[in-house]
């Protein structure tokens, strides 16, 4: 429907821009709103496709009309959910915490998102609302960067934990991104945190098919992945846990714009996610999208009517 | 956790049924919303670059300005040229249509203004012999002997704006290129391969529509060759 609108509205070359003018974004003071047709965003990516669809379902649910658009970027969206043509996005906290900060504070600011989830909410929601947006509470999904070994690797060393891979003093060759080297949870976390050592980052991506095959191969021992990858089993690989709390507290957040979205109906039918949803749940849907090829829309209905969340 | 379900979708084939007909309605949508954002494009660029070619023609000391100008903005990455347009549209698909019109400028204004400086001399003399004034030379015989190399970069620009109407997926967009881009992420080929054809269908029938409309409103180039 938006789409056609917008179609329509081209003819006039005109562009739309509703919500909050740039005076009053700083306020909290006014009530938050209540807008009856929400837009919700996606990033994208399956993840992102899976949570906007249950955020959809769960909005028309509670009785909002509601439509969805993708946009890749988050300098994209992010504008767009402060001017009130995105209404909703599911975020990841301590990301979007150090998105934003380096946004308000440029990119050389000190990171704030940390393993620590509650002072990474509350360093999230002070760069977030004077923007204008709330950020809803975390729930039980998390989608942090983890690292997998192959299943005999781990049996063959007694590997449970990113600890044991420490003091087992293995020469371990890390597939991962290229930025791997410098960011802290990744390489050099590795090696101050876990006394891992690397003795080199192989520039194969984050959780990439290319990644995982090359420790499946045994070219490299350990990938870079994400809590929600449900194919590790398919290439033979389990998690290292990160019993040190290396890993930033990336729980799935919504965040929306208090002006058209922040009233009790709406975050109060977003919350009803967050009792429910496990990191384990989020990886099976990632899998029934991406490895079976099942349609979004298909797999985020079945899994709220499963969980009754859906009449 | 269940097992994968056994169908050419979890086998991830290339060409597979079901995928077209559980995506049925997903890509007769992207299929339309990719011919409006051509067509659209492609009508739009050709009122803005008529104009332009024109002007480059009657005065010689605008042409190098204009297609500078245009050859420039043909130059900005789409990423780039959608965000510098981000905040006069929004995220619509007037930001797109935006983006192609910009971008459809250089291939129309280059072909038209060459059609218009192979105009010969003789012929506009002739007509300005016979009484016509500037409009109605314009008009009446430049123009029309303008009009098969202006054709010529029509159909380059409408097959061009087909396949640059895919980038517009970043800002969610880009017709067959939202479902291009979503199946390049988890390697879904039968996606990728469908809307791939379907965007070269729509492309080599656009231009073949085109050839028909150049031959049917240029019947004096059959009249000499035969």
């Amino acid at each position: 429907m938006r789409r056609r609108a917008a179609l329509a509205g081209l003819l006039l070359l005109t562009g739309c821009a509703s919500g909050p003018s740039l005076e009053t974004q700083g306020e909290v003071t006014e009530a938050p709103g209540d807008s009856k047709h929400l837009t919700i965003g996606s990033a994208g990516f399956t993840e992102s496709d899976l949570l906007a669809t249950m955020y959809a379902l769960l909005l028309k649910e509670a009785g909002y009309k509601t439509s969805m658009l993708t946009v890749a970027n988050r300098e994209l969206y992010e504008p767009a959910l402060e001017s009130g043509q995105i209404d909703v996005v599911a975020e990841y906290a301590a990301t979007f915490a150090d998105w934003l900060n380096a946004k308000t504070n440029g990119a050389d600011a000190p990171a704030v998102g940390s393993p620590d989830l509650t002072a990474t909410m509350t360093a999230l929601r002070k760069l977030a609302t004077p923007r204008g947006l709330t950020v809803l509470d975390p729930g039980r999904a998390v989608d942090q960067n983890a690292f997998a070994v192959t299943r005999a690797y781990a049996r063959q060393h007694g590997l449970k934990t990113l600890s044991d891979l420490g003091r087992s003093g293995l020469e371990v060759r890390l597939a991962a991104g290229d930025e791997c080297v410098q960011r802290p949870y990744c390489e050099p976390g590795l090696r101050k945190t876990y006394g891992i050592d690397i003795t080199g980052v192989d520039p194969k991506g984050v959780g990439t098919t290319q990644a995982k095959r090359a420790v499946q191969n045994g070219q490299d021992q350990m990938v870079l992945t994400t809590t929600t990858d449900a194919t590790l089993d398919e290439f033979g690989l389990v998690l290292l846990a990160d019993d040190k709390h290396l890993q930033n507290a990336d729980y799935i957040v919504p965040v929306v714009n208090r002006s058209r979205a922040g009233s009790e109906g709406a975050t109060g039918a977003l919350d009803r996610l967050n009792d429910v949803l496990t990191t384990a749940d989020l990886a099976s849907m990632n899998e029934q999208v991406d490895s079976w090829r099942r349609l979004p829309e298909d797999v985020a209905r079945t899994y709220l009517e499963d969980k009754g969340l859906l009449k | 956790m269940t097992a994968p379900p056994d169908d050419c979708l979890a086998r991830n084939e290339w060409i597979c049924g079901e995928y077209l007909s559980t995506r049925r309605d997903i890509l007769l949508d992207a299929v339309g919303q990719h011919l409006q954002l051509t067509a659209f494009s492609v009508l739009i660029g050709l009122a803005l670059a008529v104009p332009l070619a024109v002007l480059a023609r009657r005065w010689g000391w605008a042409a190098g300005p204009v297609l500078a100008l245009t050859t420039v903005l043909y130059t900005i990455p789409s990423l780039a040229m959608f965000s510098l347009l981000l905040p006069a549209y929004g995220l619509s698909a007037a930001l797109v249509v935006a983006g192609l019109v910009l971008y459809s400028l250089t291939l129309l204004v280059r072909n038209i203004l060459a059609g218009l400086r192979a105009v010969p001399e003789e012929t506009r003399q002739a007509a300005r012999g016979m009484g016509y004034g500037p409009i109605r030379l314009l008009l009446t015989v430049e123009l029309p002997l303008a009009l098969p190399a202006a054709m010529a970069g029509l159909r380059i620009a409408t097959v061009s704006a087909v396949s640059l109407a895919t980038v517009g997926a970043i800002v969610g967009f880009g017709g067959l290129g939202n479902l291009i881009y979503s199946g390049m992420n988890t390697f879904f080929k039968a996606q990728v391969l469908t809307a791939s054809v379907l965007c070269v269908l729509i492309a080599v029938v656009a231009d073949l529509l085109l050839l028909g409309v150049q031959w049917l409103i240029t019947p004096w180039t059959r009249a000499a060759r035969a």
